[in-house]
């Protein structure tokens, strides 16, 4: 499993699709002279456009490299060469899986420290009425990598449903949507207003809510960009939730892998 | 040889068309750019969609959108600003920057920028004080640490709405968060009539100071030499009271009696008057875009 998960590492580096969203990245020095457009919080909004960026880079590469790897060895027939060595359809599956985790890991570190000295310069150079909170910044970028680690655990559960390209890269990219939101829609299900509604629909919202993924739980770009205090609790029901929810998708993933036929 | 002269020629050919094309684009970027330049405001400011898709589309990203959306309106504000205003052809599509202002806190409670500029357009160019107001308590419910709320909204109460008593609260909660005692006496201090423009005057030049933004800052520099000239008539206009016992027919008189040397320009391009119980107005109503100016 941990050569799998080299080799995964070893060949996202050298893919030209992370190559290209790396050139993302190069709108980060650019942040402060962008956030000078605000009128009254230039260093909050310096944070709110790094963070903003480290996500959207973090989703691309959680999408793309995410959604193929497992499609791209089934294309190009890797997958037979593979599977003949001794080892388990799901160590290879879930090589696959931490390779691609842990270069999300790598890739937020780094992306994460490079903005923090570009806040860092922005608020020296037009100090913010708030102090920033830097323990909260970087539980941010953290917290943010966490939620892309389980999208791609839901995007190689696609991979191992349908052997096409789409499923995997537009049912990722729904998930995240969904996922992103599904808090909003259980809130207002539960709401006053809504008792209205048929009592199938909310019930159906409900139980959605239940079985998809919670992604709006990670995201904690709020408490980053204007200090605000973060629940301790709140953070560790959070991992707890990621580790589960990523645990029953990849061995669902591992299930349908093995029992896959492969042509 | 005959392979090489074809590849050649290909080569020429395509940078043939590059040159042509690249020509072309110089001979158009000219007029399309001064085409996207005079578009009208209301054109750019565009018509967006239900916050309730922004809330979904946004994903995890409804800072962002909430920032960028400000500066949308913040763009189209500064737009008017540097527009020769009295010959603007259209109205300002005020309505529409608020919708988009109420939009962008939806998104994000928290976003400073929105409140501000709100607070700059809401109250002095509408007169929608009691939406100014309602977004400012909006706003203080996330922003609890934050003085400047509060004091927009005592000014507000104060100047425009009268409500001395909301004035004293909201002044009261400026103090105790800025931890300023100036704020707890502001209330109290200004509240008689002939008071209140230089209420006013030290709010809007204290604002008009603190300004980075250009746009912003000369929204206020302008609103604020126009609150001058209602000062140096009404000035007048009480010497003249104290002269002769009457009120002024016009400001006019006031020139004619000497007791204005010049009869200040309303920079609004309107006409000052007096209204019937002797308050100093203007025909432009303070604001750009005025029908029947």
């Amino acid at each position: 499993m941990f050569n799998i998960m080299s080799i995964t590492l070893k060949g996202i580096f050298r893919d030209r699709v992370f190559h290209g969203i790396l050139v993302v990245a190069f709108i980060l020095p650019l942040i402060p002279v962008i956030s000078t457009l605000s009128m009254r919080q230039v260093t909050e909004l310096s944070i709110t456009l790094s963070l903003s960026l480290i996500s959207f880079i973090l989703l691309l590469l959680a999408v793309f490299l995410g959604g193929t790897a497992l499609w791209k060895d089934i294309e190009r027939r890797y997958t037979y060469s593979v599977l003949s060595l001794p080892i388990t359809r799901s160590s290879y599956l879930l090589g696959r899986f931490f390779g691609n985790a842990l270069f999300m890991l790598i890739t937020a570190t780094l992306l994460g420290c490079v903005a923090a000295v570009v806040v860092w310069l922005v608020a020296s150079g037009s100090p913010p009425d708030r102090q920033v909170v830097w323990m909260n910044f970087f539980l941010a970028v953290f917290f943010d990598a966490m939620k892309y680690i389980l999208l791609v655990a839901v995007a190689v559960l696609f991979s191992t449903v349908s052997s096409s390209f789409f499923l995997p890269i537009f049912g990722t990219i729904s998930a995240f949507l969904v996922g992103s939101s599904s808090q909003q829609v259980y809130d207002y299900v539960n709401s006053q207003p809504a008792q209205t509604l048929s009592l199938l629909t909310r019930k159906t919202a409900s139980s959605l809510y239940y079985v998809l993924p919670n992604f709006s739980a990670f995201d904690l770009k709020v408490n980053a960009i204007y200090g605000l205090p973060l629940s301790l609790k709140g953070l560790f029901l959070t991992v707890v939730y990621g580790l589960v929810y990523g645990g029953i998708v990849l061995a669902l993933s591992s299930v349908i892998f093995a029992k896959k036929e492969m042509k | 040889m005959k392979g090489l002269n074809q590849l050649n020629k290909g080569l020429l050919r395509s940078y043939l068309s590059l040159v042509l094309l690249g020509l072309c684009y110089l001979l158009l970027i000219v007029p399309f750019t001064g085409y996207m330049h005079s578009k009208p405001f209301i054109e750019k400011l565009g018509h967006l969609p239900r916050v309730e898709v922004f809330q979904f589309v946004a994903a995890d990203q409804k800072q962002l959108v909430s920032a960028s959306l400000v500066m949308k309106v913040m763009m189209y504000f500064g737009g008017l600003m540097e527009q020769n205003q009295v010959k603007y052809k259209l109205p300002p599509d005020y309505p529409a920057m608020s919708r988009i202002i109420h939009g962008s806190v939806k998104l994000d409670p928290y976003n400073m920028d929105a409140y501000y500029l709100a607070q700059a357009f809401l109250v002095w160019d509408i007169g929608a004080y009691k939406i100014a107001n309602d977004l400012l308590a909006y706003g203080m419910k996330y922003r609890t640490w934050d003085w400047y709320l509060p004091f927009f909204a005592g000014f507000n109460s104060a100047y425009f709405l009268k409500d001395y008593e909301s004035a004293a609260k909201y002044y009261q909660m400026a103090a105790d968060l800025s931890g300023q005692p100036m704020f707890s006496t502001l209330a109290g201090r200004y509240m008689h009539k002939s008071g209140q423009t230089v209420l006013a005057l030290s709010y809007l030049s204290a604002m008009e100071k603190s300004e980075k933004n250009k746009a912003i800052k000369k929204s206020y520099s302008i609103r604020l030499q126009a609150l001058q000239a209602v000062r140096t008539i009404e000035v007048a206009r009480d010497s003249y009271l104290e002269a002769t016992g009457r009120q002024p027919a016009s400001v006019e008189e006031l020139a004619r009696s000497g007791h204005l040397v010049k009869i200040p320009a309303d920079p609004y391009g309107g006409k000052f008057f007096f209204e019937v119980e002797g308050r100093v107005s203007t025909t432009s109503e303070f604001t750009f875009g005025k029908p029947g100016k």
